[in-house]
């Protein structure tokens, strides 16, 4: 996917950075791997075939690596959300996860449920990197302090939805169809 | 005309009220049409058996199968299901060839052939074709597929990532794969394609996605593209040479597929091909729809559009383009026009004529000279308000100026909704009657335009568009049409949109599917719901008829909800996501009440 495509009506979005390539410079320490612990082998001392699974090696682990720990700069800034949530409708999120985020093409965004990890690092990295199931890799075609906003504006979508139980008797919502 | 004066007009035979079987007398038999017939020869094929999407190429849905009678049915009963192993929107239909059932599933479209002949009908084959994930998130309505095609020993199917491939249909080997569609523009297929002659006709998805709809053809043998038009674009590429002879002088411009579109919008103009493709032999054209233009935002594409929601015909052998209509030009309601084109030959003003007829979402039912583009007659079928009628002398709608949307401007109350007063779920036609069986939505909408940005592959849409029921307190009915009066001759209302498409038979008995999971059984004639039976999820595909090794006729659906009104306007997504939890749609708030997500085929015998 690229944004040279002609763009068909201005992106007269906030006045932020440039929206057309502007190449990431996303920390250094968001590239690195923790490094691995490794306990130096002790030919001799143990059968080469044992392997000691540490105790703090938890299932889904990958999903909360190395961007896991990022934080968002405009985490809880109000000026900063609602710039996300313009730029939401700028890059067509709204038509993909629908209005206010409440589920389309793409998942609900206001389920607290977090298909990849819900901390303002595995969001950003979500929308920097896209996800398997079609979530384009916005990074290094928007710039960085934009997907922040994003970041931003998308986590504070879960507040006050309760989802889990649906007794048909709660509020509904509008949704378009396609 | 309002809503209210329609239905008036429309209700003239006998209302069964939903889910209530029911004696009601027979309509007399002036409801029924005379003389009309199947506009195509008969299918290469046993009457037993069903080897296209619709059964034949008129698109008739029509079998001559006749143990099963409106006498009997009532002893109809499930004779084995089987799991697709897929929770996904089950649209399209089963076809049996030989003694072999062939199922295509949803996303990631498994095909698995079913031996007829032995006890629990074991598979003869299960085919998992390569279909990249991230076809998910491109796809505007779900993940649906509608069907496959069978010639020559052959299974042709799409696959939802943009490709086409050929299966042995003895085997299941693969025998070739083609890329047809670019999914990083937001290509996706989901159409069944249609085997005419040695050629496969496939079109794409994507009309939300601003991707340049197209048509094109296979070689059944190779899987060699030989033709390929665009529906927008110069006349070179949208295939309108010297054979082009649109029936109205206003469609009669060089390069109209340009020359209607501002600048060069028409190159994200959609008009994709996501829906059925009839063919008459003897004329020897195709007939397709195209979708809706893009974006929904008719401010940023003034002009007619064409050619989006437009119905085409086509030469099979080259491509070329021979006539093309419009039903809504310059389309601002998300009105495709991508509604099945049922080939049929009817008594039109005391002589026969060749005619497609055509249930457009923009709710006119179409009759139209299938070999001139004409249009004959057009009324409305459902509830509407955004036109007052249709102009035979042009073919143009008569809008009604304070329906017309606009960008950022929230016009109330257009009806039908963006749904259509039909959609993809395909109508039958019957022989023995002479008439249509439609299956309809009841929805009306609220539209605000909005100036949206085309990012390749994103959607480019630029519109919100939430919906409500329509008048009358019902949102679907199932109707029978008489599409040379263009009158409604009967209708079962229904409380959730009618999404299943139809089968009808020469037992005189017709099938449909609701959304809440009822299949109903239904007497041809007087619209008497004979039989139904609460499958395990809504029917959003299309019933099917068969002979069984053991020469009983046996009727097959998908129960499967989803497709855009499963997904996107109910909000009830697949229980076995756990990181998707969705508030319930407004449009359709109880239907979770009455159905969840499955993937299952059932099948029913006396």
């Amino acid at each position: 996917m690229s944004l040279s495509t002609t763009l068909y009506a201005p992106l007269a979005v906030v006045a932020l950075s440039a929206v057309a390539i502007y190449r990431a410079q996303t920390p250094q320490t968001t590239r690195q791997m923790p490094p691995v612990q490794q306990t130096p082998s002790q030919p001799g001392n143990q059968p080469t075939y044992f392997v000691e699974h540490p105790d703090h090696i938890q299932p889904g682990l990958a999903f909360q690596g190395r961007w896991a720990a990022l934080t968002n700069p405009y985490e809880g800034n109000a000026q900063r959300i609602a710039e996300g949530a313009q730029l939401f409708v700028s890059y067509n999120c709204l038509d993909c996860h629908g209005a206010d985020g409440s589920g389309a093409m793409g998942p609900s965004l206001q389920d607290n449920r977090w298909h990849f990890g819900g901390t303002p690092g595995d969001v950003f990295q979500s929308i920097y990197e896209g996800r398997p199931d079609g979530m384009p890799a916005w990074g290094g075609r928007i710039a960085d302090d934009q997907i922040w906003r994003l970041v931003a504006y998308v986590r504070t979508l879960s507040n006050g939805h309760a989802v889990a139980t649906e007794n048909f008797t709660g509020k509904t919502i509008a949704r378009t169809g396609h | 005309m309002t809503p209210g004066a329609l239905l008036r007009l429309t209700v003239l035979g006998i209302g069964v009220l939903a889910c209530q079987p029911s004696g009601a007398p027979p309509t007399s038999d002036s409801s029924l049409v005379a003389g009309a017939k199947i506009g195509t020869p008969p299918p290469a094929v046993a009457d037993g058996e069903w080897s296209l999407p619709a059964r034949d190429y008129a698109n008739s849905r029509f079998s001559n199968l006749a143990e099963i009678t409106p006498a009997n049915v009532k002893n109809l009963h499930v004779a084995w299901t089987f799991s697709t192993g897929v929770l996904r929107g089950h649209e399209g239909q089963p076809l049996v060839v030989g003694n072999t059932m062939y199922l295509v599933t949803p996303y990631p479209n498994v095909a698995y052939a079913l031996d007829l002949t032995q006890p629990g009908f074991p598979l003869k084959w299960k085919y998992r074709p390569e279909n990249a994930q991230a076809a998910v998130g491109e796809a505007c309505c779900d993940v649906v597929n509608r069907g496959a095609s069978y010639a020559d020993g052959k299974i042709v199917y799409n696959l939802l990532d943009g490709h086409t491939v050929a299966v042995d249909a003895a085997t299941g080997t693969e025998l070739w794969r083609v890329k047809m569609g670019d999914l990083n523009r937001g290509e996706t297929i989901t159409m069944a394609p249609l085997i005419v002659k040695t050629r496969v006709i496939v079109g794409s998805s994507g009309g939300e996605m601003g991707v340049r709809g197209w048509i094109a053809a296979l070689d059944l043998g190779t899987g060699k593209e030989l033709w390929r038009a665009y529906n927008v674009g110069p006349d070179s590429d949208i295939k309108a040479g010297p054979r082009f002879k649109p029936f109205y002088p206003q469609d009669k411009v060089a390069n109209s597929g340009t020359a209607s579109w501002p600048g060069d919008s028409w190159k994200v103009g959609g008009a994709t091909v996501w829906g059925w493709i009839s063919y008459d032999p003897e004329l020897n054209l195709i007939y397709h729809g195209t979708s809706n233009p893009g974006p929904w935002n008719g401010v940023q594409r003034p002009g007619d559009n064409k050619w989006s929601a437009a119905i085409i015909a086509r030469d099979p052998d080259t491509g070329e383009m021979i006539w093309a209509f419009q039903p809504t030009p310059h389309d601002i309601w998300d009105y495709d026009a991508v509604n099945e084109n049922i080939l049929v030959d009817l008594p039109m003003g005391g002589a026969m004529r060749k005619v497609l007829v055509h249930f457009d979402r923009n709710g006119f039912a179409y009759t139209i000279d299938r070999a001139t583009g004409q249009v004959l007659l057009a009324k409305p079928f459902v509830p509407m308000n955004w036109a007052s009628g249709v102009d035979l002398n042009t073919g143009r709608p008569n809008v009604n100026v304070d329906k017309a949307t606009a960008q950022g401007k929230n016009v109330k109350n257009i009806c039908p909704s963006l749904e259509g007063g039909k959609n993809q779920q395909p109508a039958a036609f019957s022989p023995k009657t002479g008439l249509f069986y439609v299956p309809t939505n009841n929805l009306c909408m609220d539209f605000e335009g909005r100036e949206v940005t085309y990012i390749a592959g994103t959607p480019y849409i630029g519109g919100n568009a939430p919906e409500t029921g329509g008048p009358g307190g019902y949102k679907g009915e199932f109707i029978a049409w008489d599409a040379v009066h263009g009158r409604k001759i009967w209708g079962i209302k229904e409380p959730f949109p009618v999404w299943s498409g139809v089968l009808a038979t020469a037992g005189n008995v017709v099938f449909y599917g609701t959304l809440d999971g009822w299949l109903k059984a239904v007497d041809a004639r007087s619209g008497a719901v004979l039989w139904q039976f609460k499958v395990g999820s809504g029917i959003v595909g299309a019933p099917m008829t068969y002979t069984g090794p053991d020469g009983k006729q046996y009727i097959a659906v998908y129960s499967g909800i989803g497709g855009d009104m499963g997904l996107l306007i109910a909000g009830d997504v697949a229980a076995n996501l756990p990181f998707d939890v969705r508030e319930r749609g407004t449009t359709l708030p109880d239907l979770a009440r009455y159905t969840s997500w499955g993937g299952m085929l059932f099948v029913f015998a006396l």
